[in-house]
């Protein structure tokens, strides 16, 4: 399917867990928006916080970077961050550019 | 114009909102050209990391709301590639600087990884070439090339 899709996020809150489901097309026009769900999210250090990929559609270096950033902030305060499901094309990115050890637990 | 080259020109403002629209039709230009899935989705990453440079250093200088300069995409086909030439006549980035930058993060410690640079290193490893020229305002020229199929790659 090639009909763009807006980019959306839903957060889901389990005990102990902290998922962000991410869908549609990630770019630097829907940044900003996941940047600000991000922002209070990376502070919960008493929980996992992992970012569900399985209906995103399309990221670049931008998403990416965001990525590197959250990545980054949880590793300094020492608290859990993990994404999952993620779709080949994304994968293929991921691969191509390193960061899939630093995302992935194995 | 070289005989065996047609150009679908699109002109549009150096904004974020306008980034799905070229995907969108560069999407329609390599279908109709004859590019797999695959090669269309990995042209919208390098085309978008073009056009991300552009609405984000091109004419940051001039952030006034009436003062947004515009971008142009041409694509280009030739028999056997398509050329997708991202153009702006903002303040031209250091495309050398920028170049020595483009560098993966494989082999790295979380302490050092960062993602600025990762943009053009995409454009390169999507790509079957990749051009950057600075003159008034950046250029970007990504080229792939079309492997018909039966033909090796």
């Amino acid at each position: 399917m090639n009909q763009n899709e807006k980019f959306q996020l839903r957060t889901e809150t389990q005990e102990g867990r902290c998922i962000v489901y991410l869908s549609g097309e990630l770019d630097l026009d829907s940044a900003s928006q996941l940047r600000a769900a991000m922002a209070p999210l990376m502070e919960l250090t008493d929980r996992e916080l992992i970012l569900n990929l399985s209906d995103l559609k399309y990221i670049d270096s931008t998403g990416i970077g965001i990525f590197v950033s959250v990545l980054k902030a949880r590793h300094a305060k020492n608290a859990p961050f993990e994404v999952e499901a993620i779709p080949p094309g994304i994968r293929k990115l991921f691969d191509m550019t390193g960061i899939t050890p630093f995302l992935t637990k194995s | 114009m070289n005989p065996a080259e047609e150009r679908i020109v699109l002109r549009l403002p150096a904004r974020s909102e306008y980034l799905d629209l070229i995907r969108l039709t560069l999407y329609g230009v390599a279908t109709k050209v004859g590019f797999t899935y695959e090669e269309i989705e990995d042209m919208k990453v390098a085309v978008s990391e073009a056009c991300n440079n552009a609405v984000l250093y091109a004419y940051a200088g001039h952030a006034d709301s009436d003062g947004v300069g515009e971008m142009e995409i041409r694509f280009v086909r030739t028999p056997d590639a398509l050329s997708i030439i991202v153009k702006d006549e903002g303040a031209s980035f250091d495309a050398a600087s920028v170049a020595q930058k483009a560098e993966p993060l494989h082999g790295k410690s979380i302490h050092d990884i960062q993602a600025g640079g990762l943009g053009l290193y995409l454009m390169q490893a999507l790509m079957d070439e990749v051009e950057v020229r600075s003159e008034i305002g950046t250029e970007v020229v990504l080229t792939k090339r079309l492997v018909k199929s039966g033909e090796l790659a």
